[in-house]
């Protein structure tokens, strides 16, 4: 029960308004989920890989340098930030296990060498307050808005949720899906750990793992049309862009708007219109069934 | 003319500004609308509304003979039950276009979102670009024309109307079929196409129903119906209800369909017991004066709330599945006992409205004969999910109640065996209850209390989505609630028992650390004031009784409400049935039975020591099995029984 949002910029010049872009377009969808507000945000890249995580307590900030230090990750930085802790650290291992193991430290929101999600319980404003979002440039990102009905209201139960077990690959998804468990255990099967039973994980451990086979986000994006059930419409970004699915269905809103520097997609033009105060926006709805992929120019 | 500019204020200001000009008949010019919602909601004047942009969810919905002018897209939900007047849109819509549209007309230049059209049931929806997915869902009435492709399932379980579209028909929905058309109509839209400027040289398919899914194919035989008794006895395999259900069901092929609520036992009220000494009940003079039940329902955000003389409401219950005179007689008994009415289903009615003090207006999912101008004239508004009897499901009408009468207030085709729709076209989820709530308040500016209407279904989560989504207060319905018409299997065996819902809802309001604004009204199977006394005792805020009513007015509990031939004129259509109602003596039926109520309620609260209502807790009650002790986590005390046995025979 939410609102998404997804923005990418296709030059890099305009670089410098990506966290201003999606506080201002979740702003402009609060009504559609008061609850708490997540952003997941590309960067320019960290020379390492960069965690964040969330903790409660200096205890919990002890277990990450502690498993850190097991895994063979020097760390670079440190710095604690509302609810959380990141970390950039030198690590040149294989990533899933490493991630697994840190999963098992703390509450870990998302790695990658671009890849920072930031969410927290409270508003868009409220995480501009506390996180600097505004401030944050990149190239692309995604953000939601939740209205918790089947779970708590928290910050590890606020979206986006990362591709557990992938670097830079996250998730913003509106809807429900029905074959979760009958997904999840095919998944599993395979060796895949799940932090959460939210079905907006699943999807992104389900395209990331296609990605990882060499699928491209494209064709992942067709097929989850096809092995998905129920209502959806869900954006996914990676190191490179974003892509949208949509369900048969068409039950949940989306809305698109592309023109030669950017293509920012929400659940209501309401959030693309804040990008553009005053301006009557020529936007499209993609078609049920549909997807499609955008990436930023290298 | 006057200039709004959006950019300087809310919405909610935009739209008073927006009517006092209408009022004044000047027309409107909006600035810098930025696709926000619910512009010009509620709009009953017939002035012209400039928007130089987008315009979001329900732009012009619930207006009455304005025009529109749409520079750009629109949100969900354009035209949202409009009755007369006009929405141009420059550019795309999105789903549901003309939703339950009544009259008027609404004119897309673009493309439209799916669902476009959804129950609509007259008047003309145009789309000059191309429509999505089940375009003409579930429409009643009226025509839809797309000059583009038709999407995929047009016309899906339609039941009037006609759709014309001039592009590709992707693919035809569920009962529908493509028939020839008339010059005169082909004429006709392209004199329609003319008056919007719109050019067209194509040619048009027509589609409409198919007409086979409007009726069931086999009646179920009239059987001697078992009483009610006989019907609810459960514990032998071979009764009697099954071997008349195993021969009804012989012959149709089916499931069955009856009326009333669910027959199975389940742990309820009378598992409960109040820690009352029986002696003390009655004891001194009129406990009616000496307790304080009155109360206000509804002012969660500054609404004009409801006052009841006591906690107790007569639950929806809609003109269709009974008859006016039964209708009025409710109203009239609601009046005589100072509390409230429901319309349910199918829209108010003149006579019910101005026999009733105070009346709560539901909007269900057909959105059949719901307009702004009853919602004005509404006390309260409130939204039906779902019922307890058959939650998840829509409302059902068999064809012999579906008169000319009754057809007309609602807009739909006559003698249909009418299933309204399982669920609302713009309540997708949580987050698009939030701005259909919006819509209801924006345009009835602010005034009027917001309930929902909910049968146990998912009850922890649905209350906490109630709480957030800021409802006034909630009506809460269990298992046992009475229908007019549901499947058998559906009445005995979906959803969940009363003492549970109630208890699931106050657990799940206690998780979310609730601040007691958003009262529980809990029905089903509420039979008297002791059943009152110990759900408001558990944390109900109030009760609603209906099946109870119904009886007070001379119901024999046939359970036969579908068939439409009710012999004492409640739960009919049928003229001669119904001239055997005698409405005004049913209503002072209906009414010495609630103040029994109320002399229950006010009794055993006294006997308590108590002198409010409010001062009820939990603390009163003790449970008598383990099952209800379970469930609602009271002390598992079952040498009460005989106390409470004293206790009914004596407040009866």
């Amino acid at each position: 029960m939410c609102g998404i949002a997804g923005i990418l910029f296709k030059k890099p010049v305009s670089n410098q308004v990506l966290g201003r872009a999606l506080a201002d377009m979740m702003d402009g969808c609060q009504h559609r989920g008061p609850d708490s507000t997540g952003f997941a945000l590309y960067e320019n890249e960290v020379a390492g890989l960069r965690l964040r995580f969330l903790v409660d307590d200096d205890a919990a900030v002890e277990r990450i340098r502690a498993a850190l230090a097991e895994h063979g990750a020097t760390i670079k930085a440190e710095r604690r930030e509302g609810s959380t802790l990141v970390v950039e650290v030198a690590y040149d291992g294989e990533i899933r296990p490493f991630a697994y193991a840190m999963e098992h430290a703390a509450k870990l929101v998302s790695i990658g060498t671009a890849l920072d999600i930031i969410k927290d319980v409270g508003t868009s404003k409220d995480l501009d307050a506390v996180y600097g979002i505004g401030r944050i440039n990149g190239s692309h990102g995604l953000g939601h808005v939740r209205l918790a009905t089947e779970s708590d209201v928290k910050p590890e139960a606020a979206h986006p949720f990362w591709a557990t077990g992938f670097a830079d690959v996250a998730i913003v998804h509106n809807g429900q899906i029905t074959n979760y468990w009958k997904m999840r255990r095919r998944l599993e099967a395979r060796g895949f750990e799940f932090r959460t039973d939210n079905d907006s994980e699943l999807i992104a451990v389900y395209i990331a793992d296609k990605m990882a086979q060499g699928v491209p986000l494209e064709t992942a994006l067709e097929q989850s049309v096809d092995d998905l059930d129920g209502t959806f419409s869900f954006l996914v970004s990676t190191k490179d862009g974003i892509g949208f699915a949509k369900d048969r269905l068409a039950a949940k809103p989306m809305v698109m708007y592309e023109d030669d520097s950017l293509v920012a997609i929400a659940s209501e033009e309401v959030s693309l219109n804040r990008l553009f105060p005053g301006q009557p926006l020529s936007t499209t709805e993609p078609l049920p069934g549909t997807h499609q992929t955008w990436s930023r120019s290298i | 003319m006057v200039t709004i500019d959006l950019s300087t204020m809310p919405v909610r200001e935009g739209n008073d500004a927006l009517r006092a000009a209408a009022k004044r008949g000047e027309d409107i010019e909006i600035l810098n609308p930025d696709a926000r919602h619910h512009i010009g909601v509620g709009l009953i004047h017939p002035v012209t509304v400039r928007v130089k942009g987008s315009a979001g969810y329900f732009c012009a919905g619930l207006s009455h003979g304005a025009r529109f002018e749409v520079e750009s897209n629109v949100g969900w939900g354009v035209g949202d039950s409009m009755y007369a007047g006009s929405v141009v849109v420059g550019g795309n819509a999105g789903a549901i276009a003309g939703v339950a549209l009544r009259g008027g007309e609404v004119v897309v230049k673009g493309n439209v979102g799916s669902r476009a059209g959804q129950v609509m049931k007259a008047g003309t929806l145009l789309v000059c670009g191309r429509a999505s997915f089940l375009a003409g869902y579930m429409m009643y009435g009226g025509r839809i024309v797309i000059l583009g492709d038709s999407g995929d399932r047009v016309g899906e379980d339609m039941s009037g109307g006609a759709i014309y579209v001039g592009g590709k028909v992707q693919s035809l929905g569920s009962d529908a079929k493509i028939v020839d058309m008339t010059p005169e109509e082909d004429a006709d839209i392209r004199a329609f196409l003319k008056t919007y400027g719109v050019p067209f040289d194509g040619t048009f398919t027509k589609i409409v129903n198919a007409g086979t899914k409007l009726r069931y194919g086999v009646n179920e035989p009239i059987s001697r119906p078992l009483p009610h008794p006989v019907f609810s006895e459960g514990d032998s395999y071979w009764n009697a209800k099954v071997a008349e259900d195993i021969h009804a069901k012989s012959l149709i092929g089916r499931y069955r369909i009856r009326g009333y609520g669910a027959a199975k036992p389940v742990p309820h009220f009378g598992d409960i017991a109040i820690k009352v000494d029986p002696s003390r009940i009655g004891a001194a003079g009129d406990p009616t004066k000496a307790v304080k039940l009155a109360m206000t329902l509804g002012e969660r955000h500054g609404a004009k709330p409801l006052t009841l003389s006591m906690p107790v409401l007569i639950a929806p219950m809609s003109f269709g599945a009974l008859s006016k005179s039964t209708k009025v007689a409710l109203a009239m008994a609601s009046r005589l006992s100072g509390i409230v009415e429901n319309t349910g289903e199918g829209g108010m009615l003149p006579e019910q409205r101005k026999e009733a003090a105070q009346l709560i207006y539901q909007c269900l999912s057909g959105r059949l004969g719901w307009n702004i101008h009853d919602m004005l004239k509404a006390d309260a508004l409130e939204i039906y999910i779902s019922q307890g009897a058959k939650p998840g499901l829509g409302g059902q009408l068999m064809a012999k109640k579906v008169t000319k009468e009754l057809a007309a207030i609602r807009g739909i085709p006559e003698g249909i065996d009418l299933r309204s729709p399982s669920r609302h076209p713009d309540i997708m989820g949580a987050d698009d209850l939030v701005i259909k709530v919006e819509e209801f308040r924006e345009a009835t500016g602010y005034a009027k209390p917001v309930s929902v209407k909910m049968g146990a279904g998912r009850v922890r989560d649905d209350i906490k989505i109630a709480y957030k989504d800021g409802f006034d207060f909630v009506q809460l319905d269990g298992l046992q609630g009475s229908t007019g018409a549901a499947s058998t299997e559906v009445l005995e065996n979906v959803g969940v028992p009363t003492l549970s819902a109630l208890q699931e809802a106050l657990d799940g309001l206690n998780e979310i650390g609730h601040d007691g604004s958003m009262p529980v009204v809990m029905m089903g199977g509420i039979k008297d004031g002791v059943d009152a006394v110990k759900a408001l005792a558990l944390g109900a805020g109030a009760v609603a009784m209906g099946t109870a009513a119904l009886i007070a007015g001379g119901c024999i509990s046939c359970m036969q409400c579908h068939v439409g031939n009710c012999v004492v004129g409640i739960a009919t259509q049928d003229p001669e049935h119904e001239a055997r109602y005698k409405t005004e003596l049913q209503a002072q039926a209906i009414h010495r039975f609630l103040e029994s109520v109320r002399w229950q309620i006010a009794a055993i609260t006294q006997a308590l020591g108590y002198s409010d209502f409010r001062q009820l807790s939990r603390k009163d009650l003790v449970a008598l099995t383990p099952e209800a002790a379970a469930i609602t986590g009271l002390p598992y005390d079952p040498d009460y029984r005989v106390v409470d046995e004293q206790l009914l025979t004596q407040v009866a």
